[in-house]
């Protein structure tokens, strides 16, 4: 006797990552959940360059200006994020904090090949998230891990660049 | 007998006309294959991107969809004129690129193909200069758009 209706449901695992999305002026960028170890406020931070915290020192790295943007990092929302890859770590100043987002791997995708120069080594690359294009930082260049070089030349897709990327887990 | 004769017969046929559109940025009449034309559209606001690639600092996004965007105004030295601007479309071999161009709409001509004429100055990447209504007008190659830039440094 069959049981009809009855399926095997098959769950296939989703990979999944997550971000802290902040704003620096009018640019969102996202840095990879993993390497965040606190968010500060400014009062909480002090007034110190460096921030130590649990015994660690975190060097202050002022993204805005190595990505030369236009940010205000004296407001009201003003955050100092926490980060650490484990060899590194760095205090990051954000004009706003907006959010953790856990993303589908699928729903991240490459920076276009148009763009040729250091900013490949910036941003791993790119997501939607509440409307707004969101850049993921290379948490490597972010802490000095990685320096600023042009990368080989690109191959990369030549479609245009969609919410569903063929290149499933390199862009975060 | 007639048969295998047809194969003799064959004409081969040579594009002897080009299907271009002009359009305009600063004024400047500027011409595109159709083929490498995807659209024109209204311009909508951008988004800057932190970039150091010569003209390629920003982004176009439409629903779900995000498109680089090239400055040919920028490139030129002109300023965009009329509004509301338009963009077009154009068929980059790396991919779709946003192009802002004048509100000027607009319009799809046939070219001579004989008519062509190299260009000397090369500011730009072109397939040649062609005379359209008295006027010299670049046909622009927007699929290797950018590409002779690539070894400008900036900063």
């Amino acid at each position: 006797m069959s049981l009809r209706g009855h399926h095997n449901s098959t769950n296939l695992p989703v990979e999944t990552a997550s971000f802290l999305v902040i704003r620096l002026g009018d640019s969102y960028v996202a840095l990879p959940a993993e390497g965040v170890r606190g968010v500060l406020t400014q009062e909480e931070a002090g007034n110190e360059q460096a921030v130590t915290s649990a015994g660690t020192i975190f060097q202050p790295v002022d993204l805005a200006q190595r990505l030369s943007l236009v940010a205000h990092l004296s407001g009201l929302e003003f955050r100092t994020v926490l980060y650490s890859t484990g060899r590194s770590h760095s205090a990051i100043g954000a004009e706003q904090v907006i959010g953790l987002t856990e993303v589908e791997r699928k729903d991240c995708f490459p920076l276009p090949p148009q763009f040729q120069r250091d900013e490949r080594n910036w941003f791993q690359g790119m997501m939607l998230y509440q409307e707004q294009l969101v850049l993921i930082l290379n948490p490597l260049w972010v802490l000095g891990e990685s320096a600023d070089v042009v990368p080989a030349p690109l191959e990369q897709g030549r479609e245009m660049v969609a919410a569903t990327p063929a290149r499933i887990g390199e862009s975060c | 007998m007639l048969r295998g004769a047809r194969g003799k017969q064959q004409v081969q046929v040579t594009k002897r006309s080009w299907n271009v559109v002009v359009f305009s940025i600063g004024g400047i009449k500027l011409a595109a294959r159709t083929e490498d034309v995807g659209g024109v559209s209204p311009w909508t606001e951008s988004i800057p991107v932190p970039s150091r690639t010569p003209f390629v600092q920003a982004m176009l996004k439409r629903e779900n969809h995000v498109m680089p965007v090239y400055d040919l105004a920028a490139r030129l030295s002109r300023t965009l004129i009329g509004s509301p601007l338009l963009c077009l479309v154009a068929r980059h071999l790396d991919g779709p690129m946003a192009i802002c161009i004048d509100a000027d709409m607009p319009s799809l001509e046939t070219v001579d193909a004989t008519a062509i004429r190299s260009n000397g100055s090369e500011d730009i990447e072109t397939h040649g200069t062609v005379t359209i209504a008295g006027n010299d007008v670049a046909i622009v190659a927007l699929q290797r758009l950018g590409r002779s830039t690539q070894n400008i440094v900036t900063r």
